[in-house]
């Protein structure tokens, strides 16, 4: 019947089984493949996986260091501070928009505007703002995900009960104390949840200037490796990127558990 | 100007009107409540109880007239500008932060109420001890109604009935000159609506106690309620806001908004005796008859007899300076 609940050793069992199916039809895949053509590099064997990590992160002849740390420094270090100033750029907007009429007024018409132009469609406008250095990754990254984090910021303010408000109030709480105190304790967890919707988008963003005007990064290696069919290292890459999105979805759904143990049964 | 402890006003609603566009809601509201007295404020909906509420908490005043405050010692009443901490509220919903315990909630006042916001931050380890000690207070607080066992509990695991008993340990514990409950028991059932009746009724003999020892009564409170059963349980006054009054007759062209058309005293309950709605059967038909009856519009002044057959005389205004 559908909906019903399967036991739990069932639903591991499962859940093993589609893995080892993935890896056993790719296994395969690869070996038929060379059977054919004992030099293709585009369905790579795993021996041949284990040569392109090995490159990845030994240190490279030429720039002497390795491929991976410096690409992992170089993106890790634009994503993080991209998110950040984006969240902060989104929460004091989306605060200034949620407790007041004026910044409402003033704010959503172009929030509304911009936050329906793809930032990787508007990369040469960044280029000619901020040039193409680091700054213009971060400037992408925290100008493209403002928009959706600060209308959920904004919408989380406005749903905020007035009769709280007015209760913070009577227990003589000051204006900065409601907002700091009451509001933003309430909106926290509903930022969280928005926030890892947007660690996918940001890195779409970063992977796309990367590749485009990039001389390091992840994006910048994947393509060059992708032009030379050296998937042995594209693989690899790929499967750092998706570590990387689904252990940051956990730290964030950890943290949010640790400070906001009241959010999961509060929302029902 | 403050003969006795039992005589002082606690608060004045002095001539009070609102209206939102056309639409008259108050009009010349005056009432004037006495320091511990645990006054029922009942109307039909639609009649502006919440309005006359909003009015007094602060939080929307009226377009005219104006709400004072008497706090202890003041001999001149001190006009309503916004919400503050001298009053409390209890909310039929939302009446607690989602994000705070049982404890944190009813010590949340105190810490807001005493210390900043720049405190909390560069003070951080004096904050830390402060908070102790309210969260201690908090935790007594809770003892005293009853739950001892809740206090880590976020609002969502408790019941309604729990909800609202450490909404009013919230506003007890500021010890404001008035308490303003908004239909508080509204949403909840009749068993656990008679405990937390019976609460407020523990509050007024805490009352009665302080003015036999010829104290300040600790407790002022205004009830708004639809049931007029627990209007006279709990209060000892009943005061009717309706739109249903003889307008005309003073001379107005058009409706002029709700005002009050009745105001008298209630039969005192007692806590161990059980509730016995019956005898409020008489008074209840009158009420009906006077405030919820949109086919008998009554002289305003007719029913308003509380300070002519209550246990006081009607204590006279203070004018505030300057007006």
């Amino acid at each position: 019947m559908i909906r019903r609940p399967i036991n739990r050793s069932t639903a591991i069992a499962l859940g093993i089984c589609s893995v080892v199916l993935l890896l056993g039809a790719y296994t395969w895949l690869a070996n038929r493949q060379h059977a054919r053509n004992p030099d293709d590099t585009t369905i790579p064997t795993w021996s041949q996986l284990a040569k392109g990590v090995a490159a990845a992160t030994e240190v490279n002849k030429r720039s002497n260091d390795r491929w991976l740390v410096q690409d992992l420094k170089a993106s890790g270090f634009r994503l993080f501070v991209g998110l950040g100033l984006g969240i902060a750029g989104a929460l004091a907007l989306g605060v200034i928009m949620g407790c007041f009429g004026a910044g409402e007024a003033f704010f959503q018409p172009p929030l509304s505007l911009l936050a329906k132009v793809p930032p990787t469609a508007a990369l040469a406008v960044f280029f000619v703002l901020v040039g193409t250095d680091t700054e213009m990754y971060i400037a992408m990254i925290a100008f493209g995900i403002l928009p959706a984090l600060a209308i959920t910021v904004y919408l989380a303010v406005k749903e905020f009960p007035e009769e709280l408000q007015f209760k913070a109030y009577t227990l003589g709480a000051s204006h900065l104390e409601v907002i700091f105190a009451v509001i933003l304790r309430y909106v926290f967890p509903k930022l969280i949840d928005a926030v890892r919707l947007v660690i996918g988008p940001a890195m779409v963003f970063l992977i796309a200037a990367e590749m485009l005007v990039g001389d390091v990064g992840f994006g910048y290696r994947i393509r060059l490796q992708s032009k030379l069919l050296n998937m042995s290292v594209v693989y690899p890459y790929l499967a750092v990127l998706a570590a990387f999105g689904f252990g940051m979805d956990y730290v964030l759904k950890l943290v949010q558990q640790k400070l906001c143990p009241w959010y999961e049964g509060y929302r029902g | 100007m403050n003969p006795s402890a039992d005589h002082s006003i606690a608060l004045e609603s002095r001539g009070v009107h609102h209206w939102f566009g056309s639409k008259r809601v108050l009009g010349d509201v005056n009432l004037k409540v006495l320091c511990g007295q645990f006054l029922s404020l009942v109307g039909p909906s639609g009649c502006g109880k919440s309005t006359l509420l909003r009015a007094i908490v602060g939080t929307h005043l009226p377009r005219r007239g104006q709400i004072f405050l008497f706090p202890k010692g003041a001999s001149q009443g001190m006009p309503v500008t916004g919400p503050g901490r001298d009053r409390g509220i209890v909310y039929q919903h939302y009446s607690l932060f989602p994000f705070l315990t049982a404890q944190d909630n009813v010590a949340v006042g105190l810490s807001l109420d005493q210390t900043s916001l720049p405190f909390r931050v560069f003070c951080y380890p004096q904050w830390r001890r402060l908070r102790k000690q309210h969260q201690q207070q908090a935790a007594d607080f809770l003892a005293k109604v009853k739950l001892a066992d809740a206090i880590h509990l976020y609002p969502h695991e408790m019941s309604g009935g729990m909800r609202q008993r450490v909404a009013i340990a919230q506003a007890l514990i500021m010890k404001p000159e008035i308490i303003l409950l908004d239909e508080p028991f509204g949403a909840l059932d009749e068993a656990t609506r008679e405990e937390l009746q019976r609460m407020l009724l523990a509050l007024y003999d805490e009352n009665q106690q302080a003015k036999k020892l010829g104290d300040k009564p600790p407790y002022t409170l205004i009830i708004v309620t639809h049931e007029l059963n627990e209007a006279l349980y709990v209060g000892e006054r009943v005061v009717g806001l309706s739109q249903y009054w003889d307008w005309k007759k003073e001379g107005h062209a058009e409706f002029p908004g709700a005002t009050i058309t009745y105001d008298k005293p209630a039969p005192l309950s007692e806590i161990k005796s059980g509730r016995d709605f019956e005898k409020f059967a008489a008074q209840r038909r009158e009420i009906h008859g006077t405030v919820f009856n949109p086919k008998n519009c009554p002289d305003r002044n007719e029913h308003l007899t509380y300070w002519k057959t209550g246990a006081y005389p009607e204590p006279k205004s203070v004018s505030p300076a300057g007006t």
